[in-house]
């Protein structure tokens, strides 16, 4: 049963007001909470045993599945292997998350491992929220790698988002990317108070036209530290970008760290990155039609992590 | 009504190393009464302190001496936002681009709602900008007229007793700067709005009832366009007039 804490959790990573409709897998303190399977979408427990196969079938479409975490449990590090294995011509969004609940001074900690196999033709919307909150002293700590192989043709939208409460958080992103492919990988972090979060992505365009646009939008508060680093590397003609920014606040610290590799006469490659605090032209427009200084920094920071 | 009272304006050390230097004087005593629901055009040359007038009667400048005076208040240190919320608004001669916020969230704010049908009237009552501009993130990938039309509607969203437009017309193409004009008027007769306009295009220059040139930070001319137009060709020759040997025996290539 879920009681009311999870119900919060669920609502904070998923948009969940309960059990969601479709197919869905919930896992509460590294166990099966819940399971559902549609006609398109199979799920079932991996053959170790440390984690879910998501198989949808080929030409589904217009479909969902969430599988959503959830830790409440004091001193628990769960570590979960989940595969996606998207069939040819496919076009599913798939919403995971994992939230936290510390109520302890123990630490609870998720390592999520999801392997996305993106057949030839297949669109996936992929939205990964991680959340923390509860009155625990307990550090909170989320490590999510996400692995992403995708044949020709597929699409792939990442969406990959962490907004506050988490104290440690080291997320290791790659991706290899097939001819005509696309993948567009968005994310946001907000780090606060003594918190630390680091992202590594190895991005290969390795087929021919295929292309990417890594986004990465950071607001460092607090006393807290964010580094983000990216190797795109480029196998074949193809096109990629790299857009980094991060707004420090009161003593943030980060590094951004984008990197090109070319290693074909015709690839294409760009980034841009800017670190540094809210402009000052920015809250001057949104103070001259009329909000104050603390209002105008929390609708510039509100759209800038959208 | 809105006077100006002996504005001067000195860099301030706080902005040392941006240009122009501090300790340099903008606004030289400048004393300036803008009467309720006046058009008024700000004209001169490039460095005159156009801008810094218009930042000033916003708070994004604060004179060094000096009084604004807004209706019997004195708002000379009254800060942006209150100066906004007591009808006094400026659209920015280069607006902020923003990462995310939408044209949407700028005029929601402006308006105080994000209430669809009054956001679709406000565009249709501004008219130089499409529906579909709605949803378009203010950001660099704005051309600089797109811009420039956003900053435009979201003065006119707030329903200023006094809007200051700061150059509007930059990056705009001839065939809106008309409709612009028109707008601007309109929205002077029917709410009675003090019209400020920051310009050096002879169309705005030509629809205000009152021209202030300003030169090296004074105000050097105040009254009609026909008046000013001797000074205005005389600057449009030339500004380096303290280096000007005569019109004999020039020794520019002008």
């Amino acid at each position: 049963m879920l009681n009311a804490i999870d119900k919060k959790v669920l609502k904070e990573v998923a948009d969940l007001e309960g059990i969601p409709k479709g197919a869905y897998n919930i896992r509460k303190n590294g166990k099966l909470e819940g399971r559902e399977v549609s006609a398109n979408i199979n799920i079932e427990t991996n053959e170790k045993g440390d984690g879910i196969v998501i198989d949808i079938k080929p030409g589904t479409v217009n479909e969902s599945v969430h599988i959503p975490v959830i830790l409440s449990q004091a001193g628990l590090h769960d570590v979960v292997y989940n595969t996606f294995i998207i069939g040819e011509g496919s076009d599913v969004t798939i919403v995971a998350g994992c939230g936290i609940h510390c109520g302890s001074n123990e630490s609870e900690g998720h390592s999520g491992i999801h392997e996305f196999y993106i057949k030839a033709g297949a669109k996936i919307t992929y939205v990964e929220k991680h959340i923390a909150i509860g009155e625990g002293s307990g550090k909170r700590i989320l490590n999510p790698t996400t692995k992403v192989f995708m044949e020709e043709n597929a699409q792939a939208q990442m969406e990959l988002t962490q907004l506050g409460g988490v104290d440690e958080a080291k997320r290791a992103n790659e991706a290899t990317i097939g001819a005509g492919s696309v993948l567009l990988i968005t994310e946001r972090v907000m780090t606060e108070k003594e918190q630390s979060a680091e992202s590594k992505n190895e991005i290969t365009l390795a087929g021919t036209d295929s292309k990417t646009n890594i986004v990465s939008r950071s607001v460092i508060k607090g006393s807290s530290s964010q580094d983000f680093y990216v190797n795109l590397t480029a196998k074949a003609r193809c096109y990629g970008h790299i857009e980094c920014d991060a707004i420090i606040m009161d003593n943030g610290i980060n590094q951004t760290i984008p990197a090109l590799r070319a290693l074909h006469p015709d690839a294409e490659l760009t980034h841009e990155a800017s670190i540094g605090k809210i402009a000052n032209d920015q809250l001057m427009k949104l103070m001259s039609l009329g909000l104050d200084y603390d209002q105008a920094v929390n609708r510039i920071i509100q759209g800038f992590l959208r | 009504m809105l006077q100006l009272q002996n504005i001067i304006f000195t860099v301030p050390a706080s902005d040392s190393g941006k240009e122009p230097p501090a300790g340099q004087t903008i606004i030289n005593d400048v004393s300036f009464t803008f009467e309720p629901g006046g058009f008024y055009a700000i004209t001169g040359p490039n460095g005159s302190g156009k801008t810094t007038i218009a930042k000033l009667i916003m708070g994004i400048n604060e004179p060094t001496s000096g009084r604004i005076m807004f209706n019997g208040n004195d708002i000379t240190s009254l800060p942006i936002n209150e100066r906004s919320n007591a009808g006094i608004v400026y659209g920015f001669q280069h607006p902020a681009r923003f990462k995310g916020t939408t044209f949407r969230d700028l005029l929601s704010i402006s308006l105080g709602s994000d209430d669809e049908e009054k956001l679709v009237n406000i565009i249709s009552r501004v008219g130089v900008c499409s529906m579909d501009f709605l949803d378009k993130p203010v950001d660099s990938k704005l051309s600089g007229g797109e811009i420039k039309k956003i900053e435009l509607a979201t003065v006119i969203a707030r329903n200023p007793k006094v809007a200051i437009y700061d150059e509007p017309d930059t990056g705009i193409d001839l065939w809106t700067i008309g409709p612009m004009v028109d707008l601007l008027k309109r929205e002077q007769k029917e709410n009675n709005t003090t019209t400020i306009v920051v310009s050096h295009n002879k169309t705005f220059l030509e629809a205000a009832d009152t021209l202030l040139l300003i030169k090296k930070g004074k105000i050097a001319y105040t009254g009609d366009l026909a008046g000013a137009m001797p000074m205005l060709e005389d600057l449009s020759v030339c500004t380096f007039d303290e280096l000007c040997q005569g019109e004999d025996d020039a020794q520019c290539y002008r």
